[in-house]
């Protein structure tokens, strides 16, 4: 079985999305193949489902995750109105450096993790872009902001992103819908802060859940379950957004259930020439053919891919005769750097759920060096809170006294999370394990990482700023923390193959080009050069749609 | 929970266990464990379900709403014991050892119920299921209040209290006539008046995990 396309898009998560958006708007004929099942929109199982309607209350099996999820099941997002949107960790191993710990936390389904994604969308500044250069961690950046902000403007307004422009240097503004309000105690903090240091911000966290009606798409519900799914169409998915677009051209053809095993090479012309593809409702193998191919699969799934295509004409991975795929792979350092109970809101609350907390962006490094004992920043997530009935979980007390407490609206908390920027290191690797397999027999990923000093100064330089805040909003600190968990954590693993100048010291051009391969682009998380401390998706998306156009340009001149 | 004998809970239990086996001819634990994972309902023997059902009423009982046992949460709770729920799949830290392995074929969670079965017995010097209501609820208010002393943290009753409670609050009765349920809220104030009428959500989702 054969089929010939104009290009192939491995992967239909929130970049694989956008190429076939872009490519298939460009007249191309383009075939999406995603690896996991097919879950049409709309069609969310458990979405509308109550605690008293699952079978384990909403928390899932124990017994069955500690078989099979037993990585899985760590993610915040994880249970049992999600499951399903991760995988399974028992038939999709891997394994990571000795004394090492990794948190490779995915979703092989139609869509992949734009389904369960934490939305938030921030731009970079030339504060990041500019980084490697400046102080000499990682390559290079071949692009800065002026390249790709045009790019995050059509991103954002097909995306639709609701936010505060807030005119900061270290987090750009962009096209944003209005703003979902702060509530109550965050307002008040945000005062404080604003007066107290006038280079820190407090607004709230920039997400692609809408405020405003867009395209067939209805507004958020304001039910924070997002991760089930959301028939609403609220939030920005493949399946809500990018996916029914690229339908609407009659380009696309998809298939679910396919796992690509290699990219095909010409060892004449070095171009690539397809993909070989495993069925795995079949267990077929097929090949399919392109004059360009786009890796959409996720950082390290894309990385994996390379890894595995190899030939005579690049023994260690396509596209690797720099031999840095793989390599200086990142993910954000991130803890609870402080939770405090906060006073004088007793009388108030909220209703809804609002899908989304705050963001205090990035203020050390900026232009000073005001970081103790390390380069580069961080920024702060998390919000205020009040608690409900979990609380007696931690509290003494039984009978009709706790339940009438419990019946109550509980006190209001604040919690900050940092994430740290993760600096690019060499050490921090992705091969193929010599041994262990997965069930198809392709080899599994090994995955070396280790957060190093510089992330844990900064989140000790965090914990200690979090604490002075929360305690000048009048707050009491409970606790916080200043040690990163584990690598993975932040579910912001990337790089690989990474963007740079010189073809000797990194896998792709300017335009998320293969260096060694000129029809191959990889325009995922694997492109990173660095991380900056913003959660990363609008940027790829961004960078995705800047390739697109570049490769329609230069097919359209013969240039693929 | 009738007897007021002097037997120790777990020989009365043991014996009752006994008994009901003979009685039934299926024979022992690990056979009824195995009807279980065969999908048939005996998970736990009648003493550990005595004890389950009195704790849970002790815990959330019957007010203006109804109560844990109204909503079933003594099933709730031998099931998410059997099924090693918050963490009762592993032996606890500490100096709470639980008498029955890890690696057993009969799920380690139930032992942690056994364990604070018996606790309250050796506070109550006899068999606690047969003590009077008040005299329950002063026993378990005693062992609850030690529990929640500063470094306890590892007592094998925050589990049973935690299943407990989240048999209650996930229930349809707990969740939505307790509290308040609204699975699509439609709009987001963030900033309203708490009155006397105001109930805490069991759809807050955020508070639920993190509050």
């Amino acid at each position: 079985m054969s089929a010939t396309f104009d290009a192939i898009v491995v992967g239909s998560g929130i970049t694989g999305g956008w190429a076939a958006k872009e490519l298939t708007q460009a007249g191309l004929k383009v075939l999406l193949v995603e690896r996991g099942p097919n879950e049409p929109h709309g069609d969310y199982p458990t979405e509308m489902k109550a605690p008293w309607e699952m079978p384990f209350r909403g928390m899932g099996d124990a017994e069955e995750y500690l078989k099979s999820y037993p990585v899985q099941s760590g993610n915040r997002h994880f249970n049992e109105y999600t499951q399903h949107h991760f995988v399974r960790d028992d038939i999709n191993p891997y394994t990571v450096g000795e004394g090492q710990a990794f948190n490779w936390w995915r979703g092989y389904q139609l869509g992949g993790r734009s389904l369960t994604w934490g939305r938030q969308c921030y731009r970079w500044s030339d504060y990041d872009f500019g980084a490697n250069k400046a102080d000499g961690h990682g390559s290079d950046w071949p692009i800065r902001y002026a390249d790709l902000a045009p790019w995050y403007d059509k991103v954002e307004d097909f995306v639709g992103v609701s936010g505060s422009a807030e005119g900061l240097a270290s987090l750009p503004d962009g096209h944003f819908q209005p703003p979902m309000a702060l509530n109550v105690v965050e307002q008040h903090v945000r005062g404080v802060i604003g007066q107290q240091w006038p280079d820190r911000c407090l607004t709230v966290g920039r997400t692609a859940n809408l405020t405003q009606e867009k395209e067939g798409r209805a507004k958020c519900q304001y039910r924070s379950i997002c991760a089930r799914g959301c028939s609403y169409g609220a939030y920005f998915s493949t399946q809500s957004s990018t996916l029914p677009a690229a339908q609407a051209t009659g380009n696309l053809t998809l298939v679910t259930d396919s796992i690509v095993d290699q990219v095909e090479i010409d060892p004449v012309t070095k171009k690539a020439t397809g993909v070989l593809i495993l069925n795995t409702a079949t267990g077929k193998t097929m090949r399919a053919t392109a004059r360009m191919i786009f890796l959409n699969a996720s950082a390290f799934n894309s990385v994996h891919i390379l890894l595995r295509s190899r030939s005579e004409l690049f023994p260690n991975g396509l596209a690797n005769s720099s031999g840095v795929l793989g390599t200086h792979i990142m993910d954000h350092a991130s803890t609870l750097s402080g939770m405090a109970l906060m006073h004088g809101f007793e009388d108030r609350t909220t209703y809804g759920n609002r899908p989304t907390g705050i963001v205090i962006p990035r203020f050390r490094n900026l232009d000073k060096a005001d970081g103790h004992g390390f380069t580069r920043g961080y920024s702060y997530q998390g919000g205020a809170l009040q608690s409900t009935w979990t609380q007696g979980k931690r509290m003494p007390g039984i009978g009709a006294e706790m339940k009438d407490n419990l019946h109550k609206v509980g006190p209001w908390k604040m919690v900050l999370v940092t994430y740290a920027e993760s600096l690019p290191r060499a050490s921090n690797r992705l091969t193929l394990d010599p041994v262990k397999t997965d069930a198809h027999g392709m080899a599994a990923l090994h995955i070396a990482f280790d957060h190093g000093a510089n992330e844990r100064a900064a989140l000790a330089d965090a914990k200690v700023e979090a604490k002075a805040m929360l305690e000048a909003a009048g707050g009491t600190y409970l606790f916080g923390f200043d040690q990163p968990g584990a690598g993975g954590s932040s579910i912001h693993e990337m790089g690989g193959a990474r963007m740079g100048h010189d073809p000797v010291t990194s896998v792709l051009d300017k335009w998320n080009r293969a260096h060694d391969v000129p029809n191959l682009f990889v325009t995922d998380g694997a492109a990173m050069a660095s991380s900056a401390c913003q959660n990363p998706s609008l940027t790829y998306m961004a960078l995705t749609a800047r390739a697109c156009d570049a490769a329609v340009t230069m097919l359209k001149e013969g240039r693929l | 929970m009738a007897s007021t004998g002097t037997i120790g809970s777990m020989d009365r239990r043991q014996l009752l266990g006994a008994g009901l086996l003979l009685a039934l001819g299926v024979g022992t634990p690990l056979q009824l464990w195995r009807r279980h994972a065969e999908g048939e309902s005996d998970i736990a023997d009648v003493g550990q379900r005595a004890l389950a059902e009195r704790l849970s009423d002790l815990v959330v009982p019957a007010t203006d709403t109804p109560g844990a046992l109204a909503v079933k949460v003594p099933d709730w709770l031998l099931l998410a014991l059997s099924h090693g729920q918050a963490g009762t799949a592993a032996q606890p830290t500490g100096p709470y050892v639980l008498a029955r392995p890890v690696g057993s074929a009969v799920p380690v969670g139930l032992a942690w119920l056994d364990a604070v079965g018996r606790q309250l017995n050796a506070m109550a010097k006899g068999d606690f299921v047969s003590l009077a209501a008040k005299a329950q609820h002063d026993l378990l208010s005693a062992l609850d209040a030690e529990a929640f002393k500063p470094g306890n943290d590892a007592h094998p009753w925050h589990k049973i209290k935690d299943l407990i409670l989240t048999g209650y609050y996930t229930s349809e009765i707990g969740g939505s006539q307790e509290l308040r349920y609204e699975l699509v809220p439609g709009r987001w104030e963030p900033d309203i008046p708490i009155t006397l009428q105001t109930r805490a959500f069991s759809s807050d989702w955020t508070a639920v995990d993190f509050g």
